[in-house]
């Protein structure tokens, strides 16, 4: 883009603020619950980055499956484990070192990032949006066995986890 | 357009906030929802590079890759926390430092 800042790129940065210090809100908050919902809102901060890639398709899986399967299984686990009647810690005591640790990671990658010469299209015009027919088309054709098989795998980890959360004959 | 180079520094801070949290919390559950951001991180990634990349490379693999990476997700996160109702059942906690039993 020739004339400075678009209006994309003012959205964009809204939603990665947003989706940061979301992020931050999960990893820091001092109520499990308040975690949980801090996670919603940054995986609708991603949702809305997918939206302006132009991939519709996987914002809206992004909202189906991360925004409501999974965070009620979230919610359904904290439930679960009682998390909210025992306040205790939440943090453990190498905190300091993991903080430190991630910050490390955080600037190799910057520092990847910034030292490498990528090759973005020079217009705006060559980044075409990816249809759904695109997207369709290339797990139906070219990944259909990979397809089939994250299909299997699914409703296998779905009956492992069911077995597994099952209460055993003997516990009573 | 945002720049992908903002996007992927983005993606860098997602990435490594996520991995405070998988490195600071004690909550297995809090600990897996880090581990969510990360994934979200990397599927972000792979979708901007497939965008700003298939009228060059003429395939958009990194799409599909974000699909498999979110079914994968969901299937990861079924059988955590099938393994944490589980821990708590037995052990009546849900703290990863306090699963100790393969500790010597």
């Amino acid at each position: 883009m020739e004339d400075g800042v678009t209006a994309t790129q003012v959205v964009f940065w809204i939603l990665a603020v947003v989706m940061l210090i979301s992020a931050i809100g999960v990893v820091t908050a001092g109520n499990i619950v308040y975690a949980a919902l801090f996670f919603i809102a940054s995986l609708a901060g991603v949702a809305g980055i997918y939206l302006i890639l132009t991939v519709e398709f996987i914002a809206l899986v992004q909202l189906l499956i991360y925004g409501s399967a999974v965070v009620i299984l979230i919610l359904f686990a904290l439930m679960l484990t009682r998390a909210r009647e025992r306040p205790q810690a939440l943090f453990g005591r190498s905190r300091p070192l993991g903080i430190a640790a991630s910050l490390g990671l955080l600037a190799a990658l910057i520092g990847g990032i910034v030292a490498t010469t990528w090759t973005t299209p020079e217009s705006s015009a060559a980044i075409q949006p990816v249809g759904l027919q695109a997207i369709g088309d290339a797990i139906f054709t070219i990944w259909i066995v990979p397809f089939i098989i994250v299909g299997v795998l699914l409703s296998i980890a779905l009956d492992g986890a069911i077995m597994l959360a099952s209460p055993d004959e003997d516990d009573n | 357009m945002p720049a992908l180079e903002h996007i992927l520094v983005v993606n860098a801070v997602l990435f490594a906030i996520g991995a405070m949290g998988v490195l600071t919390r004690r909550n297995a559950v809090l600990i897996l929802l880090s581990v969510e951001l990360m994934l979200n991180a990397v599927s972000l990634n792979m979708v901007a590079f497939a965008v700003y990349g298939h009228v060059d490379f003429g395939n958009i693999t990194g799409i599909v890759f974000a699909f498999f990476i979110i079914v994968i997700a969901a299937a990861e996160v079924a059988l955590a926390l099938g393994i944490v109702v589980r821990t708590f059942r037995n052990r009546a906690t849900a703290n990863v430092d306090e699963v100790n039993l393969l500790k010597w």
